[in-house]
């Protein structure tokens, strides 16, 4: 009953001294905004980057270069190297446990004509297992087959940006393209690839400008064969997850045992998401901490306040008392005010954080999600700071004399 | 049948409502401690209008604030309606205020951004009453005092004697043994006060009025004036 009653008088508090409620308020806003931000872009962060690796051929996906990234330098050997080959793909398949697809892929900018366009573009040696590798399917027509790759077929596939590009709205299969001067029978056309942490920009854009052809093909016409064919990169697939390391491990031996030197680099996906996650933790901890000293520097200024409006409220506290408000009673009210000022401030957190939160979004181009979770988590977080910071307030006005109150002028 | 006892205990002898029994008060003032009330013996019936009057500084204060369960005596003791209120606790003394005591006083001190009916009910909040009981008592508390149809109005909005009356069916509204008003009409002008004792005198009788005032004129219109000098009673005989 009382309860309500404070609860009441706080609201009218808010409303008869509007002002001076939202200067006292300023901490406490920009605090429960930071944690609403700091909780918006984490959640929505790990939840988006789960959901690119996952469209892009799942977090088993393990990258393999050819050259050593960082600063190491190359020795005569390493230069000499041949650079990874399509032998390595082979070993690779064969001699690991941990792995049960590998993709090798070959990649060079090629003249591709279709009647009077003419464009060069980037074009993919590529082998059958490309498809599951990254998840990319023909939505016209069929990929590239084992039977092309055998053959060595002049067959190719594209990406559904290039088809556009090349065909307009023609149906491409079954055209004849040439490719650096030879003609090629288009026998498939990929589904559009989209993925967007901003919905703004695809980042999965590039795989729909992809054109692809047999491997053999690709190495026939640069005078190479499966012995001797080069590639540019190659991605593998690990069984388990939770063995990546061993994964990786096994990639590393046979590349050494293959090469002699460490003229590759081999990389994860697992092992990036989990260092993203460290840092991504640290980035959470420097915005929480933000946000929880912004509360802390609010919850004084609304202690603060509280003691200003109590110095003016003495003689109203006296009258309360006179009347028969027990100290526990006056303590509540005292509390339940700077409660209801502190959780009226987390609310307009809530509308700063969301403001934040699409600032960081645009300028990063992070995505961020508002979750209930969050919400309620900004909102209790405002509560208890006016829980803790009305306490002194509070128990001043409980511990008031009845008499010197009233005496007060 | 049932032994009787043997002997029976003195009867307790009937009290009046407020007896005070070699009342003293002394204010530690750092070295010098202040002898406010010096054993004061004050006995008021039940439905008696009496004044207390005095000089400034001769304890009537003190009296006033130890009659309302304001403040604690040093020694002696004080029976209100039958309790010794003497050595109560804080929270028992608000209970006291809330239950036995209605305050009258001179600035009104009334809520200023709580409505008239809101003010009024005020001491029935702190008695943990429903909404709509505290909402009836309080009416018909104003209906009393002819301020019926104020209630929804802001103190801000009455007259300095409305604003009174205001306070005074606050005084009356949790139906107290006493009502004690400190120079209620202190703060208006002569013909606005006297509405106000009129309103007392009107009340007399059926509520037990303790008046605390420095204006002759005002404790004249009482049924008994209490004199006190120096902490001291020198004049509480009936007229």
């Amino acid at each position: 009953m009382i309860l309500l009653e404070s609860i009441l008088d706080g609201i009218r508090d808010i409303k008869d001294h509007f002002g001076r409620t939202m200067l006292q308020l300023v901490g406490i806003i920009l605090g429960a905004g930071s944690i609403v931000a700091t909780f918006s872009l984490s959640v929505a962060g790990k939840a988006a980057s789960m959901e690119y690796y996952r469209v892009s051929g799942g977090i088993q996906k393990i990258w393999i270069w050819d050259k050593p990234t960082g600063k190491v330098t190359l020795d005569a050997r390493a230069l000499a190297s041949k650079g990874l080959t399509y032998k390595d793909a082979v070993a690779i398949k064969r001699d690991t446990r941990e792995i049960d697809l590998v993709s090798p892929v070959a990649q060079e900018s090629m003249t591709i004509r279709y009647r009077e366009i003419e464009k060069p573009h980037d074009v993919m040696g590529i082998v059958p297992a490309y498809s599951p590798m990254n998840d990319v399917h023909a939505a016209k027509g069929r990929f590239i087959t084992d039977g092309d790759v055998q053959t060595a077929a002049k067959v190719v596939v594209f990406g559904s940006e290039r088809a556009a590009e090349f065909f307009s709205t023609d149906n491409p299969i079954g055209k004849t393209v040439t490719i650096n001067g030879t003609g090629y029978q288009v026998v498939g056309v990929m589904q559009e690839k989209y993925f967007s942490f901003d919905h703004k920009r695809n980042v999965l854009r590039w795989m729909n400008r992809q054109v692809y052809i047999p491997i053999t093909t690709y190495f026939t016409r640069k005078g190479q064969t499966l012995e001797t064919g080069k590639v540019n990169f190659m991605n593998a697939r690990m069984v388990d997850i939770k063995n990546h390391e061993a994964a990786v491990d096994e990639i590393r031996k046979v590349l050494h045992r293959q090469h002699g030197v460490k003229d590759y680099e081999v990389m994860s996906r697992v092992a990036n998401l989990k260092r993203n996650e460290a840092n991504n933790k640290m980035y959470d901890m420097t915005f929480m901490i933000c946000g929880i000293i912004s509360l802390i520097v609010g919850g004084i200024v609304v202690m603060n306040i509280q003691l200003a409006s109590f110095n003016e409220r003495v003689r109203e506290v006296g009258t309360r008392k006179a009347v028969g408000a027990s100290p526990a009673q006056i303590f509540g009210q005292f509390l339940a005010e700077s409660v209801i000022v502190s959780v009226f401030g987390g609310f307009l957190g809530l509308f700063v954080g969301k403001l934040f939160t699409d600032g960081i979004s645009a300028l990063t181009r992070d995505v961020a999600m508002i979750t209930p979770d969050t919400i309620v988590k900004a909102l209790i977080f405002a509560a208890g700071t006016g829980l803790i910071f009305g306490m002194y307030p509070a128990i001043r006005a409980s511990r008031l004399s009845p008499i010197e109150a009233l005496r007060t002028e | 049948m049932s032994a009787l006892p043997e002997y029976i205990e003195e009867p307790v002898t009937a009290k009046a409502l407020i007896q005070l029994e070699e009342v003293s008060k002394t204010y530690d003032a750092g070295e010098n401690a202040v002898q406010a009330l010096r054993g004061v013996e004050v006995a008021i019936q039940e439905g008696e209008f009496v004044a207390i009057i005095g000089p400034s500084g001769s304890g009537k204060s003190t009296l006033m604030h130890i009659l309302g369960c304001l403040d604690s005596p040093t020694s002696g003791k004080y029976w209100l309606d039958g309790q010794d209120v003497a050595e109560l606790t804080a929270r028992q003394l608000a209970r006291i205020r809330n239950q036995k005591i209605g305050f009258v006083f001179q600035t009104f001190n009334l809520l200023p951004r709580a409505t008239v009916l809101k003010n009024v009910e005020l001491p029935l909040l702190y008695a943990g009453l429903s909404r709509g009981e505290r909402r009836e008592r309080a009416m018909s508390a104003l209906e009393r005092v002819g301020l019926g149809n104020r209630a929804k109005h802001r103190p801000n909005e009455l007259s300095g004697g409305q604003r009174q009356r205001v306070a005074i069916a606050r005084a009356l509204v949790n139906n107290p043994s006493l009502i004690l008003a400190d120079e209620p009409t202190g703060n208006l002008d002569q013909k606005t006060g006297s509405e106000i004792i009129d309103i007392f005198q009107g009340l007399s009788g059926a509520e037990t009025i303790v008046l605390v005032t420095h204006d002759p004129m005002i404790a004249a219109r009482t049924q008994r004036r209490i004199k006190i000098v120096d902490g001291r009673i020198v004049d509480g005989e009936l007229e």
